[in-house]
Protein backbone atom coordinates (compact mmCIF):
# COMPACT_ATOMS: atom_id res chain seq x y z
CA UNK A 1 0.00 0.00 0.00
CA UNK A 2 1.54 3.24 -0.96
CA UNK A 3 2.29 5.89 1.62
CA UNK A 4 0.98 8.84 -0.39
CA UNK A 5 -2.47 7.27 -0.70
CA UNK A 6 -2.52 6.54 3.01
CA UNK A 7 -1.42 10.09 3.80
CA UNK A 8 -4.25 11.51 1.69
CA UNK A 9 -6.81 9.23 3.34
CA UNK A 10 -5.56 10.14 6.80
CA UNK A 11 -5.62 13.84 5.93
CA UNK A 12 -9.18 13.36 4.75
CA UNK A 13 -10.03 11.71 8.07
CA UNK A 14 -8.50 14.56 10.09
CA UNK A 15 -10.04 17.30 7.95
CA UNK A 16 -13.49 15.77 8.13
CA UNK A 17 -13.12 15.27 11.87
CA UNK A 18 -12.43 19.02 12.12
CA UNK A 19 -15.22 19.94 9.72
CA UNK A 20 -17.61 20.97 12.50
CA UNK A 21 -14.85 23.20 13.88
CA UNK A 22 -13.80 24.71 10.56
CA UNK A 23 -16.21 27.65 10.51
CA UNK A 24 -15.13 28.57 14.03
CA UNK A 25 -11.50 28.20 13.05
CA UNK A 26 -11.94 30.65 10.19
CA UNK A 27 -13.80 33.09 12.45
CA UNK A 28 -10.99 32.99 15.01
CA UNK A 29 -8.35 33.45 12.32
CA UNK A 30 -10.23 36.41 10.93
CA UNK A 31 -10.52 37.90 14.39
CA UNK A 32 -6.79 37.56 14.94
CA UNK A 33 -5.99 39.10 11.56
CA UNK A 34 -8.34 42.02 12.09
CA UNK A 35 -7.15 42.49 15.67
CA UNK A 36 -3.55 42.65 14.52
CA UNK A 37 -4.22 45.17 11.77
CA UNK A 38 -7.02 47.33 13.16
CA UNK A 39 -6.27 46.86 16.86
CA UNK A 40 -2.58 47.77 16.58
CA UNK A 41 -3.56 50.62 14.32
CA UNK A 42 -5.67 52.00 17.18
CA UNK A 43 -2.78 51.54 19.61
CA UNK A 44 -0.32 53.55 17.54
CA UNK A 45 -2.78 56.13 16.24
CA UNK A 46 -2.65 57.03 12.57
CA UNK A 47 0.48 55.14 11.55
CA UNK A 48 3.03 56.57 9.07
CA UNK A 49 3.52 54.43 5.92
CA UNK A 50 6.60 52.51 7.19
CA UNK A 51 4.73 51.47 10.37
CA UNK A 52 1.63 50.60 8.36
CA UNK A 53 3.65 48.25 6.16
CA UNK A 54 4.88 46.40 9.22
CA UNK A 55 1.38 46.08 10.62
CA UNK A 56 -0.15 44.92 7.36
CA UNK A 57 2.57 42.40 6.54
CA UNK A 58 2.68 41.19 10.14
CA UNK A 59 -0.98 40.22 10.27
CA UNK A 60 -0.75 37.22 7.90
CA UNK A 61 2.29 35.95 9.81
CA UNK A 62 0.44 36.26 13.10
CA UNK A 63 -2.48 34.20 11.78
CA UNK A 64 -0.20 31.51 10.38
CA UNK A 65 1.74 31.30 13.63
CA UNK A 66 -1.33 31.31 15.82
CA UNK A 67 -2.79 28.34 13.96
CA UNK A 68 0.51 26.46 14.01
CA UNK A 69 1.69 27.28 17.51
CA UNK A 70 -1.64 27.53 19.28
CA UNK A 71 -4.40 25.61 17.52
CA UNK A 72 -2.29 22.69 16.32
CA UNK A 73 -0.97 21.84 19.80
CA UNK A 74 -4.42 22.35 21.32
CA UNK A 75 -5.99 19.90 18.88
CA UNK A 76 -3.20 17.38 19.38
CA UNK A 77 -3.40 17.68 23.17
CA UNK A 78 -7.15 17.14 22.89
CA UNK A 79 -6.75 14.05 20.74
CA UNK A 80 -4.26 12.72 23.28
CA UNK A 81 -6.75 13.32 26.09
CA UNK A 82 -9.74 11.78 24.32
CA UNK A 83 -7.69 8.72 23.36
CA UNK A 84 -8.00 9.12 19.63
CA UNK A 85 -4.25 9.63 19.14
CA UNK A 86 -3.49 6.26 20.74
CA UNK A 87 -6.09 4.60 18.57
CA UNK A 88 -4.70 6.22 15.42
CA UNK A 89 -1.28 4.96 16.45
CA UNK A 90 -2.64 1.39 16.23
CA UNK A 91 -3.48 1.85 12.54
CA UNK A 92 -1.12 0.23 10.05
CA UNK A 93 0.32 3.58 8.97
CA UNK A 94 4.04 4.35 9.12
CA UNK A 95 4.69 7.07 11.72
CA UNK A 96 6.26 9.37 9.13
CA UNK A 97 3.17 9.20 6.93
CA UNK A 98 0.96 9.90 9.92
CA UNK A 99 3.00 12.95 10.93
CA UNK A 100 3.23 14.35 7.41
CA UNK A 101 -0.50 14.07 6.80
CA UNK A 102 -1.24 15.81 10.11
CA UNK A 103 1.23 18.58 9.31
CA UNK A 104 -0.28 18.98 5.85
CA UNK A 105 -3.74 19.38 7.39
CA UNK A 106 -2.58 22.08 9.81
CA UNK A 107 -0.50 23.84 7.20
CA UNK A 108 -3.56 24.08 4.94
CA UNK A 109 -6.00 25.04 7.70
CA UNK A 110 -3.96 28.15 8.42
CA UNK A 111 -4.18 29.50 4.88
CA UNK A 112 -7.66 31.13 4.83
CA UNK A 113 -6.76 33.28 7.85
CA UNK A 114 -3.51 34.29 6.22
CA UNK A 115 -5.26 35.50 3.10
CA UNK A 116 -7.76 37.42 5.25
CA UNK A 117 -4.86 38.98 7.13
CA UNK A 118 -3.36 40.34 3.92
CA UNK A 119 -6.73 41.59 2.68
CA UNK A 120 -7.45 43.33 5.99
CA UNK A 121 -4.04 45.06 5.97
CA UNK A 122 -4.28 46.26 2.40
CA UNK A 123 -7.77 47.61 2.92
CA UNK A 124 -7.05 49.34 6.20
CA UNK A 125 -3.82 51.04 5.19
CA UNK A 126 -4.38 51.36 1.47
CA UNK A 127 -1.05 49.71 0.67
CA UNK A 128 0.58 48.80 -2.61
CA UNK A 129 2.08 45.31 -2.35
CA UNK A 130 4.78 43.96 -4.62
CA UNK A 131 4.20 40.25 -4.26
CA UNK A 132 7.20 38.01 -4.94
CA UNK A 133 6.70 35.02 -7.25
CA UNK A 134 7.86 32.70 -4.44
CA UNK A 135 5.22 33.90 -1.96
CA UNK A 136 3.33 30.60 -2.04
CA UNK A 137 6.46 28.67 -1.13
CA UNK A 138 7.21 31.15 1.64
CA UNK A 139 3.71 30.82 3.06
CA UNK A 140 3.96 27.05 3.04
CA UNK A 141 7.37 27.14 4.72
CA UNK A 142 6.11 29.46 7.46
CA UNK A 143 2.96 27.47 8.02
CA UNK A 144 4.82 24.16 8.02
CA UNK A 145 7.41 25.42 10.49
CA UNK A 146 4.74 26.80 12.81
CA UNK A 147 2.70 23.59 12.61
CA UNK A 148 5.82 21.46 13.20
CA UNK A 149 6.89 23.45 16.24
CA UNK A 150 3.36 23.33 17.67
CA UNK A 151 3.00 19.64 16.90
CA UNK A 152 6.41 18.82 18.29
CA UNK A 153 5.65 20.74 21.47
CA UNK A 154 2.32 18.97 22.03
CA UNK A 155 3.87 15.58 21.21
CA UNK A 156 6.61 15.91 23.77
CA UNK A 157 4.78 17.73 26.57
CA UNK A 158 1.93 16.34 28.69
CA UNK A 159 -1.42 17.65 27.33
CA UNK A 160 -2.18 19.98 30.24
CA UNK A 161 1.24 21.63 30.02
CA UNK A 162 0.97 21.94 26.25
CA UNK A 163 -2.35 23.76 26.64
CA UNK A 164 -0.82 26.24 29.08
CA UNK A 165 2.17 26.79 26.79
CA UNK A 166 -0.15 27.75 23.95
CA UNK A 167 -1.78 30.43 26.11
CA UNK A 168 1.63 31.81 26.92
CA UNK A 169 2.82 31.66 23.33
CA UNK A 170 -0.08 33.70 21.97
CA UNK A 171 1.04 36.62 24.15
CA UNK A 172 4.65 36.25 23.11
CA UNK A 173 3.63 36.14 19.47
CA UNK A 174 1.18 39.04 19.59
CA UNK A 175 3.11 41.45 21.81
CA UNK A 176 6.70 40.43 22.30
CA UNK A 177 7.76 39.40 18.84
CA UNK A 178 9.13 41.55 16.01
CA UNK A 179 6.30 40.67 13.66
CA UNK A 180 4.19 43.81 13.54
CA UNK A 181 6.98 46.20 14.50
CA UNK A 182 10.75 46.29 13.87
CA UNK A 183 13.05 44.32 16.21
CA UNK A 184 14.98 47.48 17.21
CA UNK A 185 12.11 48.53 19.45
CA UNK A 186 12.63 45.56 21.72
CA UNK A 187 15.12 45.37 24.59
CA UNK A 188 18.49 43.86 23.66
CA UNK A 189 17.98 40.57 25.45
CA UNK A 190 14.68 39.99 23.65
CA UNK A 191 16.29 40.86 20.32
CA UNK A 192 18.98 38.28 21.02
CA UNK A 193 16.40 35.68 21.98
CA UNK A 194 14.58 36.29 18.71
CA UNK A 195 17.76 35.68 16.78
CA UNK A 196 17.48 31.99 17.62
CA UNK A 197 13.67 31.72 17.75
CA UNK A 198 11.74 30.98 14.55
CA UNK A 199 9.26 33.86 14.86
CA UNK A 200 11.31 36.74 13.45
CA UNK A 201 12.49 34.74 10.42
CA UNK A 202 8.86 33.87 9.65
CA UNK A 203 7.93 37.56 9.76
CA UNK A 204 10.88 38.49 7.56
CA UNK A 205 10.03 35.85 5.01
CA UNK A 206 6.40 36.95 4.82
CA UNK A 207 7.30 40.65 4.63
CA UNK A 208 9.82 40.08 1.85
CA UNK A 209 7.31 37.93 0.00
CA UNK A 210 4.59 40.58 0.12
CA UNK A 211 6.71 43.71 -0.39
CA UNK A 212 9.48 42.29 -2.51
CA UNK A 213 10.87 45.67 -3.64
CA UNK A 214 11.58 46.95 -0.10
CA UNK A 215 12.41 43.95 2.10
CA UNK A 216 14.64 40.91 1.82
CA UNK A 217 15.29 37.80 3.87
CA UNK A 218 18.70 37.27 5.53
CA UNK A 219 20.09 33.84 4.70
CA UNK A 220 20.58 33.22 8.39
CA UNK A 221 16.82 33.40 8.93
CA UNK A 222 16.23 30.61 6.46
CA UNK A 223 18.76 28.46 8.30
CA UNK A 224 17.03 29.15 11.62
CA UNK A 225 13.65 28.22 10.11
CA UNK A 226 15.01 25.01 8.61
CA UNK A 227 16.64 24.06 11.90
CA UNK A 228 13.41 24.57 13.87
CA UNK A 229 11.41 22.56 11.35
CA UNK A 230 13.93 19.71 11.42
CA UNK A 231 14.14 19.59 15.22
CA UNK A 232 10.35 19.79 15.61
CA UNK A 233 9.60 17.12 13.02
CA UNK A 234 12.28 14.91 14.60
CA UNK A 235 10.87 15.45 18.09
CA UNK A 236 7.30 14.74 16.99
CA UNK A 237 8.43 11.62 15.15
CA UNK A 238 10.28 10.35 18.20
CA UNK A 239 7.24 11.01 20.39
CA UNK A 240 5.00 9.14 17.93
CA UNK A 241 7.38 6.19 17.78
CA UNK A 242 7.92 6.10 21.51
CA UNK A 243 6.70 3.01 23.32
CA UNK A 244 5.76 3.43 26.98
CA UNK B 1 -2.39 -27.30 19.36
CA UNK B 2 0.60 -26.66 17.15
CA UNK B 3 -0.45 -28.28 13.86
CA UNK B 4 -1.74 -24.86 12.89
CA UNK B 5 0.59 -21.89 13.19
CA UNK B 6 -0.58 -19.48 15.91
CA UNK B 7 -1.57 -16.06 14.66
CA UNK B 8 -0.52 -14.72 18.05
CA UNK B 9 1.96 -16.35 20.36
CA UNK B 10 3.06 -14.65 23.57
CA UNK B 11 5.70 -16.10 25.85
CA UNK B 12 6.89 -14.87 29.23
CA UNK B 13 5.60 -11.36 28.64
CA UNK B 14 6.44 -8.98 31.48
CA UNK B 15 5.94 -5.26 31.85
CA UNK B 16 6.48 -3.07 34.85
CA UNK B 17 5.42 0.57 34.86
CA UNK B 18 7.96 2.64 36.69
CA UNK B 19 7.17 5.59 38.87
CA UNK B 20 6.51 6.15 42.50
CA UNK B 21 4.00 3.34 42.70
CA UNK B 22 5.57 0.94 40.22
CA UNK B 23 3.02 -1.55 38.93
CA UNK B 24 3.85 -5.00 37.61
CA UNK B 25 1.18 -4.86 34.89
CA UNK B 26 2.16 -8.11 33.15
CA UNK B 27 4.09 -10.84 34.89
CA UNK B 28 5.24 -13.73 32.73
CA UNK B 29 2.19 -14.11 30.49
CA UNK B 30 1.90 -16.98 27.98
CA UNK B 31 -0.96 -16.83 25.50
CA UNK B 32 -1.78 -18.27 22.06
CA UNK B 33 -4.44 -17.43 19.53
CA UNK B 34 -4.99 -19.72 16.54
CA UNK B 35 -6.54 -18.68 13.25
CA UNK B 36 -10.30 -19.21 13.47
CA UNK B 37 -10.25 -19.11 17.23
CA UNK B 38 -11.89 -16.65 19.62
CA UNK B 39 -9.83 -16.37 22.78
CA UNK B 40 -11.44 -14.58 25.70
CA UNK B 41 -9.19 -12.55 27.96
CA UNK B 42 -10.86 -12.03 31.32
CA UNK B 43 -9.78 -10.05 34.31
CA UNK B 44 -10.68 -7.17 36.57
CA UNK B 45 -9.78 -3.58 35.93
CA UNK B 46 -6.06 -3.37 36.44
CA UNK B 47 -5.46 -7.06 35.75
CA UNK B 48 -3.15 -6.13 32.88
CA UNK B 49 -5.40 -6.72 29.86
CA UNK B 50 -4.95 -3.37 28.16
CA UNK B 51 -1.20 -3.39 28.80
CA UNK B 52 -1.06 -6.76 27.07
CA UNK B 53 -2.96 -5.44 24.06
CA UNK B 54 -0.84 -2.29 23.85
CA UNK B 55 2.31 -4.38 23.70
CA UNK B 56 0.96 -6.41 20.80
CA UNK B 57 0.54 -3.28 18.64
CA UNK B 58 3.70 -1.55 19.77
CA UNK B 59 2.30 1.22 21.95
CA UNK B 60 4.05 -0.24 24.98
CA UNK B 61 7.46 -1.94 25.02
CA UNK B 62 7.71 -5.12 27.09
CA UNK B 63 10.48 -5.53 29.67
CA UNK B 64 10.85 -9.23 28.88
CA UNK B 65 9.25 -11.95 26.81
CA UNK B 66 8.30 -12.36 23.18
CA UNK B 67 5.29 -11.56 21.02
CA UNK B 68 5.05 -13.33 17.67
CA UNK B 69 2.33 -12.19 15.31
CA UNK B 70 1.87 -14.48 12.30
CA UNK B 71 5.53 -15.37 12.47
CA UNK B 72 6.70 -11.76 12.88
CA UNK B 73 8.55 -10.57 15.99
CA UNK B 74 6.14 -7.82 17.07
CA UNK B 75 8.51 -6.34 19.65
CA UNK B 76 11.30 -5.78 17.12
CA UNK B 77 9.00 -4.77 14.25
CA UNK B 78 5.99 -2.86 15.60
CA UNK B 79 5.17 -1.37 12.17
CA UNK B 80 4.81 -4.85 10.73
CA UNK B 81 2.76 -5.95 13.75
CA UNK B 82 0.27 -3.16 13.16
CA UNK B 83 -0.20 -4.32 9.60
CA UNK B 84 -1.16 -7.76 10.89
CA UNK B 85 -3.50 -6.73 13.68
CA UNK B 86 -6.60 -4.57 13.94
CA UNK B 87 -7.66 -3.16 17.27
CA UNK B 88 -10.91 -1.94 18.73
CA UNK B 89 -9.85 0.19 21.66
CA UNK B 90 -11.70 0.20 24.94
CA UNK B 91 -12.50 3.90 24.66
CA UNK B 92 -14.69 4.90 21.75
CA UNK B 93 -12.86 6.63 18.96
CA UNK B 94 -14.44 10.07 18.48
CA UNK B 95 -15.74 10.37 14.92
CA UNK B 96 -17.47 13.76 15.11
CA UNK B 97 -17.62 15.30 11.66
CA UNK B 98 -18.10 11.91 10.02
CA UNK B 99 -21.03 9.52 9.77
CA UNK B 100 -20.68 5.91 10.91
CA UNK B 101 -20.60 4.75 7.29
CA UNK B 102 -17.97 7.25 6.17
CA UNK B 103 -15.85 6.49 9.24
CA UNK B 104 -16.00 2.74 8.61
CA UNK B 105 -15.16 3.16 4.93
CA UNK B 106 -12.29 5.57 5.53
CA UNK B 107 -10.69 3.35 8.14
CA UNK B 108 -11.12 0.33 5.87
CA UNK B 109 -9.23 2.13 3.14
CA UNK B 110 -6.56 3.46 5.50
CA UNK B 111 -6.05 -0.14 6.58
CA UNK B 112 -5.35 -0.97 2.95
CA UNK B 113 -8.72 -2.11 1.65
CA UNK B 114 -9.69 -1.46 -1.95
CA UNK B 115 -12.55 1.08 -2.32
CA UNK B 116 -15.24 -1.18 -3.80
CA UNK B 117 -14.49 -4.07 -1.46
CA UNK B 118 -14.54 -1.74 1.54
CA UNK B 119 -17.88 -0.24 0.51
CA UNK B 120 -19.43 -3.68 0.08
CA UNK B 121 -18.05 -4.91 3.39
CA UNK B 122 -19.29 -1.76 5.13
CA UNK B 123 -22.81 -2.35 3.78
CA UNK B 124 -22.62 -5.91 5.03
CA UNK B 125 -21.51 -4.89 8.53
CA UNK B 126 -24.11 -2.11 8.79
CA UNK B 127 -26.74 -4.68 7.92
CA UNK B 128 -25.38 -7.40 10.20
CA UNK B 129 -25.24 -5.03 13.18
CA UNK B 130 -28.59 -3.44 12.28
CA UNK B 131 -27.34 0.14 12.44
CA UNK B 132 -28.66 1.16 9.01
CA UNK B 133 -30.91 3.83 10.53
CA UNK B 134 -27.84 5.72 11.82
CA UNK B 135 -25.30 4.83 9.16
CA UNK B 136 -25.51 8.19 7.42
CA UNK B 137 -26.33 10.38 10.41
CA UNK B 138 -23.64 12.79 11.68
CA UNK B 139 -21.74 11.10 14.49
CA UNK B 140 -22.54 13.79 17.03
CA UNK B 141 -26.15 12.57 16.90
CA UNK B 142 -25.62 8.87 17.49
CA UNK B 143 -25.89 7.02 20.80
CA UNK B 144 -23.04 5.40 22.69
CA UNK B 145 -24.19 1.96 21.63
CA UNK B 146 -24.19 2.82 17.94
CA UNK B 147 -20.77 4.48 18.36
CA UNK B 148 -19.51 1.25 19.92
CA UNK B 149 -20.88 -0.85 17.06
CA UNK B 150 -19.34 1.60 14.59
CA UNK B 151 -15.97 1.17 16.32
CA UNK B 152 -16.34 -2.58 15.96
CA UNK B 153 -17.17 -2.22 12.27
CA UNK B 154 -14.13 0.05 11.81
CA UNK B 155 -12.04 -2.82 13.15
CA UNK B 156 -13.78 -5.57 11.20
CA UNK B 157 -14.11 -3.81 7.86
CA UNK B 158 -10.63 -4.85 6.76
CA UNK B 159 -9.52 -7.15 9.55
CA UNK B 160 -5.93 -8.12 10.17
CA UNK B 161 -4.85 -11.72 10.78
CA UNK B 162 -5.38 -10.88 14.45
CA UNK B 163 -8.39 -8.88 15.63
CA UNK B 164 -8.30 -7.50 19.16
CA UNK B 165 -11.59 -6.34 20.63
CA UNK B 166 -11.49 -4.53 23.96
CA UNK B 167 -14.93 -4.63 25.61
CA UNK B 168 -16.87 -4.53 22.32
CA UNK B 169 -20.32 -4.91 23.90
CA UNK B 170 -20.17 -1.94 26.29
CA UNK B 171 -23.22 0.34 25.89
CA UNK B 172 -24.74 -1.93 23.22
CA UNK B 173 -28.40 -2.85 23.63
CA UNK B 174 -29.29 -6.52 24.30
CA UNK B 175 -30.68 -7.20 20.82
CA UNK B 176 -27.69 -5.82 18.96
CA UNK B 177 -25.37 -7.47 21.44
CA UNK B 178 -26.47 -10.81 20.03
CA UNK B 179 -25.87 -9.56 16.51
CA UNK B 180 -22.45 -8.36 17.60
CA UNK B 181 -21.52 -11.70 19.16
CA UNK B 182 -22.53 -13.38 15.93
CA UNK B 183 -20.40 -10.96 13.91
CA UNK B 184 -17.43 -11.67 16.17
CA UNK B 185 -17.88 -15.39 15.67
CA UNK B 186 -18.03 -14.84 11.91
CA UNK B 187 -14.74 -12.93 11.98
CA UNK B 188 -13.08 -16.01 13.41
CA UNK B 189 -14.93 -18.37 11.09
CA UNK B 190 -13.52 -16.34 8.19
CA UNK B 191 -10.04 -17.16 9.43
CA UNK B 192 -8.95 -14.35 11.75
CA UNK B 193 -7.70 -15.02 15.25
CA UNK B 194 -9.77 -13.00 17.69
CA UNK B 195 -8.58 -11.86 21.09
CA UNK B 196 -11.60 -10.70 23.03
CA UNK B 197 -11.03 -8.62 26.14
CA UNK B 198 -14.17 -8.55 28.23
CA UNK B 199 -15.81 -8.40 31.62
CA UNK B 200 -18.95 -9.88 30.20
CA UNK B 201 -18.18 -13.50 31.01
CA UNK B 202 -21.75 -14.62 30.77
CA UNK B 203 -22.31 -13.51 27.19
CA UNK B 204 -18.82 -14.31 25.94
CA UNK B 205 -19.28 -17.90 27.09
CA UNK B 206 -21.18 -18.91 23.99
CA UNK B 207 -18.65 -17.38 21.60
CA UNK B 208 -15.18 -18.10 22.92
CA UNK B 209 -13.20 -21.24 22.16
CA UNK B 210 -10.61 -20.64 24.80
CA UNK B 211 -10.38 -18.51 27.90
CA UNK B 212 -7.45 -16.91 29.64
CA UNK B 213 -8.03 -15.40 33.06
CA UNK B 214 -5.62 -12.66 34.15
CA UNK B 215 -5.21 -11.47 37.68
CA UNK B 216 -2.59 -8.96 38.76
CA UNK B 217 -0.64 -9.47 35.58
CA UNK B 218 -0.53 -13.27 35.77
CA UNK B 219 -2.43 -15.97 33.92
CA UNK B 220 -4.31 -17.79 36.68
CA UNK B 221 -6.30 -20.07 34.40
CA UNK B 222 -6.37 -20.98 30.72
CA UNK B 223 -8.66 -23.60 29.24
CA UNK B 224 -11.72 -24.13 27.09
CA UNK B 225 -15.00 -22.92 28.66
CA UNK B 226 -15.97 -26.56 29.25
CA UNK B 227 -12.62 -27.36 30.82
CA UNK B 228 -12.81 -24.39 33.15
CA UNK B 229 -16.34 -25.24 34.20
CA UNK B 230 -15.53 -28.93 34.76
CA UNK B 231 -14.83 -28.33 38.44
CA UNK B 232 -18.33 -26.96 38.86
CA UNK B 233 -20.13 -29.85 37.21
CA UNK B 234 -23.01 -31.03 39.37
CA UNK B 235 -23.44 -27.59 40.84
CA UNK B 236 -25.95 -24.86 40.24
CA UNK B 237 -25.99 -21.14 40.74
CA UNK B 238 -28.66 -19.35 42.68
CA UNK B 239 -29.15 -15.72 41.85
CA UNK B 240 -31.25 -13.35 43.93
CA UNK B 241 -32.54 -9.88 43.11
CA UNK B 242 -32.39 -8.40 46.58
CA UNK B 243 -34.60 -5.63 47.91
CA UNK B 244 -32.38 -2.60 48.70
CA UNK B 245 -30.87 -2.83 52.16
CA UNK B 246 -32.05 -6.37 52.89
CA UNK B 247 -29.68 -8.82 54.61
CA UNK B 248 -29.53 -12.37 53.31
CA UNK B 249 -29.01 -15.28 55.68
CA UNK B 250 -27.65 -18.00 53.41
CA UNK B 251 -28.27 -21.70 53.98
CA UNK B 252 -25.18 -23.66 55.04
CA UNK B 253 -25.17 -25.74 51.86
CA UNK B 254 -24.23 -22.88 49.52
CA UNK B 255 -20.70 -21.74 48.68
CA UNK B 256 -18.97 -18.82 46.98
CA UNK B 257 -21.39 -16.16 47.98
CA UNK B 258 -21.06 -12.86 46.20
CA UNK B 259 -23.13 -9.84 46.98
CA UNK B 260 -23.57 -6.66 45.07
CA UNK B 261 -26.04 -4.04 46.18
CA UNK B 262 -29.11 -5.52 44.54
CA UNK B 263 -27.84 -8.86 43.36
CA UNK B 264 -26.49 -11.85 45.23
CA UNK B 265 -25.25 -15.16 43.87
CA UNK B 266 -24.01 -18.40 45.37
CA UNK B 267 -23.04 -21.89 44.25
CA UNK B 268 -25.43 -24.67 45.17
CA UNK B 269 -24.69 -28.44 45.08
CA UNK B 270 -27.25 -30.16 42.85
CA UNK B 271 -28.58 -32.31 45.70
CA UNK B 272 -29.40 -29.19 47.77
CA UNK B 273 -31.24 -27.51 44.90
CA UNK B 274 -34.74 -28.34 46.10
CA UNK B 275 -34.03 -26.98 49.57
CA UNK B 276 -32.54 -23.80 48.20
CA UNK B 277 -35.56 -23.25 45.94
CA UNK B 278 -37.83 -23.52 48.94
CA UNK B 279 -35.58 -21.17 50.92
CA UNK B 280 -35.49 -18.62 48.10
CA UNK B 281 -39.24 -18.85 47.58
CA UNK B 282 -39.58 -18.08 51.31
CA UNK B 283 -37.48 -14.94 50.85
CA UNK B 284 -39.71 -13.83 47.99
CA UNK B 285 -42.77 -14.32 50.15
CA UNK B 286 -41.28 -12.35 53.05
CA UNK B 287 -40.35 -9.57 50.62
CA UNK B 288 -36.57 -9.77 51.14
CA UNK B 289 -36.00 -10.85 47.55
CA UNK B 290 -37.86 -9.73 44.45
CA UNK B 291 -37.08 -12.76 42.33
CA UNK B 292 -34.62 -15.62 42.22
CA UNK B 293 -33.31 -18.05 39.67
CA UNK B 294 -31.43 -21.32 39.81
CA UNK B 295 -29.28 -22.22 36.81
CA UNK B 296 -26.47 -24.58 35.91
CA UNK B 297 -23.13 -23.17 37.08
CA UNK B 298 -21.79 -20.73 34.50
CA UNK B 299 -18.40 -19.53 33.49
CA UNK B 300 -19.05 -16.38 35.43
CA UNK B 301 -19.12 -18.50 38.58
CA UNK B 302 -15.84 -20.10 37.60
CA UNK B 303 -14.36 -16.68 37.00
CA UNK B 304 -15.57 -15.27 40.28
CA UNK B 305 -14.15 -18.27 42.13
CA UNK B 306 -10.80 -17.93 40.38
CA UNK B 307 -10.21 -14.26 40.93
CA UNK B 308 -12.03 -14.37 44.24
CA UNK B 309 -9.52 -16.94 45.48
CA UNK B 310 -6.44 -15.00 44.53
CA UNK B 311 -7.73 -11.47 44.29
CA UNK B 312 -9.05 -10.98 47.80
CA UNK B 313 -12.24 -9.02 48.30
CA UNK B 314 -11.18 -5.83 46.58
CA UNK B 315 -13.83 -6.23 43.89
CA UNK B 316 -16.63 -6.92 46.33
CA UNK B 317 -17.40 -3.45 47.62
CA UNK B 318 -20.27 -4.40 49.86
CA UNK B 319 -18.35 -7.19 51.52
CA UNK B 320 -19.20 -10.87 51.32
CA UNK B 321 -21.93 -12.13 53.54
CA UNK B 322 -19.81 -14.91 54.96
CA UNK B 323 -21.02 -14.36 58.49
CA UNK B 324 -24.60 -14.83 57.56
CA UNK B 325 -24.22 -17.90 55.44
CA UNK B 326 -23.57 -20.19 58.38
CA UNK B 327 -26.87 -19.22 59.88
CA UNK B 328 -29.22 -21.96 58.72
CA UNK B 329 -32.18 -20.78 60.69
CA UNK B 330 -33.80 -19.34 57.58
CA UNK B 331 -33.29 -22.52 55.62
CA UNK B 332 -34.83 -24.49 58.44
CA UNK B 333 -37.75 -22.12 58.53
CA UNK B 334 -38.32 -22.17 54.79
CA UNK B 335 -37.94 -25.92 54.57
Amino acid sequence: MNGARQALLLAQWQLRRQSTMLPLLVVVQTAIAVATVVGYGLLVGDPPPEVAVFLATGAPTVTLISVGLVMTPQMLAQSKLEGSLDWMRTLPVPRVVFLLSDLAVWTLLALPGMVLGVVAGVMRFDLELSVAPWILVAVLVISLTAASVGYGMASVLPPALAMIMTQLLIFVVLLFSPISYPAERMPDWLQQAHEVLPIEPMAQLMRAGLVDDTFSVPGRSLVVLAAWTAVSVGGALMALRRRA
Amino acid sequence: MTQQQEVLSIRGLSKRYRGRRGVQANDGIDLDVLPGQVVGLLGHNGAGKTTLVNQVVGLVRPDAGSITLAGVDAVARPDEARRLASIQAQANVPITGLSPRSAIELVGRIRGGERRAVQARTRELVETLDIGAWADVPAQKISGGVARLTAFAMTAVHPGRLVVLDEPTNDVDPVRRRLLWRAIRELADDGAGVLLVTHNVREAESVVDHLVVLDRGRVIAADSPGGLAAGLRGTLTVELDVVPGAQIAWPATVRDVTRERLRATATVPAEAAADVVRWAQGLVETGTVERYSLTAASLEDVYVRLVGDSGGGAHDPDGATTDARTADAVLGGAA
